[in-house]
C-alpha cells in the first residue's frame, strides 16, 4: 500500500492530465488525497494481517476520495479485505482470488464491461494473468499481473468510451488512456514492488 | 419533411458522433449515392457548415456552428437570466451546477460551473447527459406533457449498477417530483456522483428548463441545506422568468 502511495504522488499530474482530457480532471488529486489517508491510518493502527490493510486502506478511500475512484477503489479494497479473510500468508490462487472479488465490486458498481474504456479493461486481465499463474511464485505471478495491467491500460487508448464521465464525450474519447486504468495499472505494478 | 434538408442534417449528425467521415462513409451510413452525397457537402462547405481535410479529403463540422451555437446560448433567455442564479449557487456551495434542457432521450447542458476544489475545471457546456439517469433530466421529464410517450418509447439503458432502468420504477419517482419539484439521482450516471435538480418553468407554465448541484455520492445522502437551496434556486428563476407558480409552494 505504501508503494502504491508513493507511486500515486509520483504520477498524481500524470492521472490529472489524463483525466483533464475525457474526465473533470480530479483523478490524481482524488487519488493522493486517498492514498494519503490510507497510509496515515495504516500507521496509526498498524494492520494486523494482509486483509487488514486492504480493509483500512478502502474503507479510507471510500470516506474521502471524491469522483469514482473512491467508491470503486474503496469497495474493490474492502472486497478483496473479505476474501483474504484472515490469512497471514497469501498465495497466488488466494491473491487471485481476492483480486477476482474486487473487481466483481467493481462491476457491480459500475456496470461496466470490458471494452467500455473503464478500470476494468486493466483489472480483468491482470485478474486472468494472476489466475492463469497458478502456483508459481508470488513476485512472478504479480509481474505477469502487472504486465496485463499495462497491456489492458495501452489497450484502452483507441475506445470510445461507454461508461463513466468519458461516455459523454462520444468518439472524442478516442486516442486518450483511460486514467482510472492507468491508476489500476500503477496498483499491480505496486504489487510487484511490494513482493520482494 | 424536406428531403433533402433532412438528408443534409442528417450529414450534420453522422459527423457529430463520429467525428471525421469520408464521402463513401458518409453514402453507406445514411443509403445515399456518393454523388448526392458530394453535393450535399459541398453545399453545406459552402455556408461553413462542415470543412473538409486538406490532407485526408475528409469531412468534419465547420466553424459556422459555433457561431450559432454561440448565438443560442446568448439569446437563450432562461440561460441568460440563470447565469447570476448559478453563480451564486455554486458559489455558496462550492459544488459542481449545471443549468440543462431536453432534448430527448438526453439533457442537454447549456451552462456549468465547475466544483471550487478543481482549479481548472472541465466545461461540460454543450454535453449530452442520458435523461433518466440524472436529476436535470428527471426533473425536465416529471413535467413534460407527453413524459408517459417519452419514457416508453425508449429503452432505459444501463450506465452504472445504479441506473433506474425499469420504466414503471421511473414514472414512480417522477410522480413524486411532480409534487416536490425536486428531483434526485444517485450514481445513476456515474458512480461517485449524486445530484439534485429543480424543474424551472416560464410565464406559460411550461417546464424550460432544469438547475442540478452535483454533490459528491457518500452514505449520508444529500445534504438537506444543498436540496434547499436547490430548490431556491430553480424556484428564483421560475419567478424571473415569469412563472406564477412553482410546485410544492412556499
Amino acid at each position: 500500500m505504501g508503494r502504491l502511495a508513493q507511486s500515486i504522488e509520483a504520477n498524481c499530474d500524470e492521472l490529472t492530465r489524463l483525466d483533464a482530457a475525457i474526465g473533470d480532471a480530479d483523478h490524481g488529486i482524488n487519488m493522493l488525497r486517498g492514498m494519503k489517508a490510507a497510509m496515515e491510518a495504516l500507521s496509526s493502527t498498524p494492520p494486523k494481517d494482509p486483509a487488514d490493510v486492504f480493509r483500512v486502506a478502502g474503507n479510507r478511500l471510500v470516506a474521502v476520495v471524491g469522483g469514482a475512484a473512491g467508491p470503486l477503489y474503496g469497495s474493490a479494497f474492502r472486497a478483496v479485505a473479505d476474501a483474504l479473510a484472515a490469512s497471514q500468508k497469501v498465495s497466488v490462487p488466494r491473491l487471485a482470488q481476492a483480486l477476482r472479488a474486487g473487481v466483481n465490486a467493481i462491476q457491480r458498481l459500475g456496470a461496466a464491461e470490458p471494452g467500455d474504456k473503464t478500470m476494468v479493461d486493466a483489472w480483468i486481465p491482470a485478474v486472468t494473468a494472476l489466475e492463469a499463474a497458478g502456483t508459481d511464485s508470488v513476485r512472478g505471478a504479480a509481474a505477469a499481473a502487472a504486465k496485463a495491467a499495462q497491456e489492458g491500460m495501452v489497450a484502452t487508448i483507441p475506445m470510445r468510451a461507454r461508461k463513466g464521465r468519458a461516455s459523454y464525450l462520444g468518439w472524442r474519447s478516442e486516442g486518450h488512456q483511460d486514467p482510472g486504468a492507468t491508476s489500476t495499472h500503477l496498483l499491480f505494478a505496486a504489487l510487484v514492488d511490494a513482493t520482494h | 419533411m424536406i428531403q433533402s434538408v433532412d438528408r443534409a442534417i442528417r450529414i450534420l449528425l453522422a459527423l457529430q458522433d463520429e467525428g471525421v467521415l469520408g464521402v463513401s462513409d458518409l453514402a453507406s451510413r445514411l443509403g445515399l449515392a456518393k454523388g448526392t452525397v458530394h453535393g450535399l457537402l459541398q453545399t453545406l462547405a459552402a455556408h461553413s457548415l462542415v470543412e473538409q481535410d486538406p490532407t485526408s479529403g475528409k469531412y468534419m463540422l465547420g466553424p459556422a456552428l459555433l457561431v450559432m451555437g454561440n448565438v443560442y446560448l446568448n439569446s437563450h433567455d432562461l440561460r441568460v437570466r440563470s447565469l447570476r442564479w448559478v453563480a451564486s449557487l455554486g458559489e455558496s456551495t462550492g459544488l459542481a451546477v449545471r443549468l440543462g434542457v431536453l432534448v430527448w432521450p438526453d439533457v442537454v447542458i447549456i451552462h456549468h460551473v465547475g466544483p471550487a476544489e478543481v482549479a481548472v475545471p472541465v466545461s461540460e457546456v454543450g454535453l449530452s447527459m442520458p435523461a433518466h439517469a440524472t436529476a436535470l433530466g428527471k426533473a425536465l421529464l416529471a413535467f413534460h406533457p407527453e413524459r408517459r410517450r417519452l419514457v416508453s418509447e425508449h429503452s432505459l439503458s444501463r450506465l452504472t449498477g445504479k441506473t433506474v432502468t425499469d420504466p414503471k420504477a421511473l414514472e414512480k419517482q417522477l410522480d413524486e417530483i411532480v409534487t416536490s419539484g425536486v428531483a434526485f439521482e444517485d450514481q445513476e450516471a456515474v458512480v461517485g456522483e449524486a445530484s439534485v435538480a429543480g424543474a424551472i418553468f416560464d410565464r406559460s407554465g411550461q417546464v424550460a428548463g432544469a438547475v442540478a448541484l452535483v454533490v459528491p455520492a457518500d452514505e449520508s445522502g444529500i445534504d438537506p441545506s444543498f436540496v434547499a437551496a436547490v430548490r431556491d434556486t430553480a424556484r428564483g428563476i421560475s419567478r424571473e422568468l415569469g412563472a406564477a407558480v412553482w410546485p410544492g409552494g412556499e
